[in-house]
């Protein structure tokens, strides 16, 4: 299990990471999620020694990193694919980690056949692709067959193909009882595999828990209506409170549940076609989550082609 | 400890601009030594003492060891895998102690090997042309020299490495300091003062001289020197230690 309590880093002036704790739990994938800048890379590296935290903690079943003698047993992490020297390759990359551990270099060849690279085991770092080289990063990872796993975008760069393998292995680590910790922009791929979200903006916690918690909490919720009398039944749900937003084939009703829509329908005589509650996506729900705490963000205009003016 | 010096020694070897830079340390003096004893020594007695003449290939060995000593610690902050390094050893003390040995290990074995393809394939050739070459007392002091000398230096280069984190800022500081700044700084200082003013030049005036057959009254005693030059390396093993230690990855 990992616990992060009250962990805060700045450098200089800015907060990066502003008293985070969040905890992720054995069997299950957490998604770390935020905005650009949110702090998730530097709350990685902090949990990992790599920076100095100005306060607080990150311990691994009850250990700061620092403490393990055999770290890469304990904890497998993927910070950036690009951590590999260009002109060694994927075996003696591998070979010089496994040495730190004292792993035979079996082992090497061993996760170099689980990442599906062992035909390429002797070409040269520099010579691969993003998607190569996140392979790599992940049998990295998993060397030192450790207990926690840690994935910084581990998505980044992978063919479809890809997507879902790496899918696959983090809900197989997460099947064999290992903690996997994982950040992601890529939402639709995360919201497959997530059973637990730490959401952060500008390095505040903004939401921990149970993806399913996250949804009910920040997701849009509507009742899509198709009637022949929908003119009727607006006037009827508005005066109730509801807003609604006309569709081509119907309308969406918010600030009201299905079940009222549907007594007022019966009640009133209104014919339905279809009345069916709807739930937004992860990537609605995140993006209200932390549309306060987006720090960058592109110029927002109604024609996405149109160039933001100076 | 033992896995992270045997993977230090391990990232050494598998890079090529390492492999490159002590090869030259090693292989071109020695071919210039070898050509030196083919062409330049026919006949006679060789005036001064073969492992002298060695000796005097040590400040451009010492340079080029430095480089590897830079290179050694440079290369992991540009290619990332400084992070991987530290998630393995968390421990930096062990990661600079590995690199250090490293280091040292190195710089001894490319001694070592310079001092073997120098002399032997010199010796026999110069045996069987009879030339006289003999070792003499000071031998053993100018080998020992060598070997500090050119330990000193890769570790210098490793440390400023540390401290600039990057390959051109850390061999332009290792290769101008005794060649230009100290040459401009001495040299101006000569001109104020009528002592032999580059005694205190860290690495020319002290560095350097260690591996000296000869040394002039006016110059500081090999003891002297040596304390001078290892006083100037220990201020970068210091300073690089401190930042190695205290800086985020």
């Amino acid at each position: 299990m990992i616990v992060v309590e009250h962990l805060s880093k700045s450098y200089g002036a800015k907060k990066a990471v502003d008293d985070l704790s969040f905890t992720v739990t054995p069997g299950r994938v957490t998604g770390f999620l935020g905005p650009n800048g949110s702090g998730k890379s530097t709350t990685m590296r902090c949990m990992l020694g790599l920076d100095r935290p100005d306060s607080g903690t990150a311990t691994f079943d009850g250990h700061a990193y620092g403490d393990f003698d055999r770290p890469l047993a304990q904890v497998g992490s993927l910070l950036d694919a690009g951590d590999a020297h260009k002109g060694r390759s994927a075996r003696n990359h591998l070979r010089w980690i496994a040495m730190t551990h004292g792993f035979p270099t079996s082992r090497v060849d061993e996760v170099l056949q689980m990442v599906g690279m062992s035909e390429v085991a002797k070409t040269k770092v520099g010579k691969f692709s993003l998607g190569m080289r996140q392979r790599l990063g992940l049998a990295t990872a998993l060397l030192g067959d450790p207990k926690v796993v840690i994935l910084d975008e581990p998505a980044n760069g992978l063919d479809p193909e890809g997507i879902r393998w790496t899918r696959d292995v983090m809900r197989h680590l997460a099947d064999e009882g290992k903690s996997v910790l994982v950040s992601s922009h890529q939402l639709v791929e995360l919201s497959l595999v997530a059973d637990d979200l730490v959401v952060i903006g500008q390095g505040k916690l903004i939401s921990s828990g149970p993806i399913s918690q996250f949804m009910t909490e920040h997701a849009k919720t509507w009742v899509r209506v198709v009637s022949p009398q929908l003119d009727a039944l607006i006037t009827l749900a508005t005066q109730r409170g509801a807003t609604v937003e006309r569709t081509r084939e119907g309308a969406d009703f918010s600030a009201i549940t299905a079940m009222e829509l549907g007594d007022l329908a019966a009640n009133n005589g209104v014919v339905l076609h279809e009345l069916s509650p709807q739930t937004g996506s992860l990537e609605q729900a995140f993006l209200e989550a932390t549309d306060t705490a987006v720090e960058y963000r592109g110029e927002r205009t109604n024609n996405v082609w149109e160039a933001p003016r100076p | 400890m033992m896995g992270v010096l045997r993977s230090e020694l391990f990232k050494l070897r598998t890079t090529r601009a390492t492999k490159l830079v002590l090869g030259t340390a090693v292989v071109l003096p020695s071919i210039i030594f070898v050509l030196t004893s083919i062409f330049g020594f026919s006949s006679g007695e060789i005036s001064n003492s073969l492992i002298a003449a060695v000796a005097e290939s040590s400040a451009l060995v010492g340079l080029l060891m430095g480089v590897v000593g830079v290179l050694c610690s440079t290369q992991e902050y540009s290619q990332g895998t400084i992070r991987i390094t530290l998630v393995a050893t968390p421990q930096r003390y062990k990661v600079l102690l590995a690199k250090l040995f490293t280091v040292v290990i190195v710089s001894i074995g490319a001694t070592a090997s310079l001092i073997a393809l120098s002399l032997i394939p010199s010796g026999i050739i110069l045996q069987s042309r009879e030339i006289d070459f003999e070792i003499v007392g000071s031998d053993i002091r100018i080998l020992f020299s060598m070997f500090i000398l050119i330990t000193m230096l890769s570790l210098l280069g490793l440390f400023l490495g540390l401290l600039f984190k990057s390959s051109p800022g850390a061999i332009s500081a290792l290769l101008l300091w005794p060649t230009i700044i100290e040459g401009l700084v001495f040299g101006l200082l000569t001109l104020a003062f009528d002592d032999n003013v580059f005694r205190f030049a860290p690495i020319q005036g002290n560095g350097f001289s260690l591996t000296n057959e000869f040394r002039s009254p006016d110059d500081n005693s090999w003891l002297l020197s040596l304390g001078y030059f290892s006083a100037f390396v220990a201020v970068f093993v210091i300073l690089g230690t401190v930042f190695f230690s205290r800086r985020d990855a």
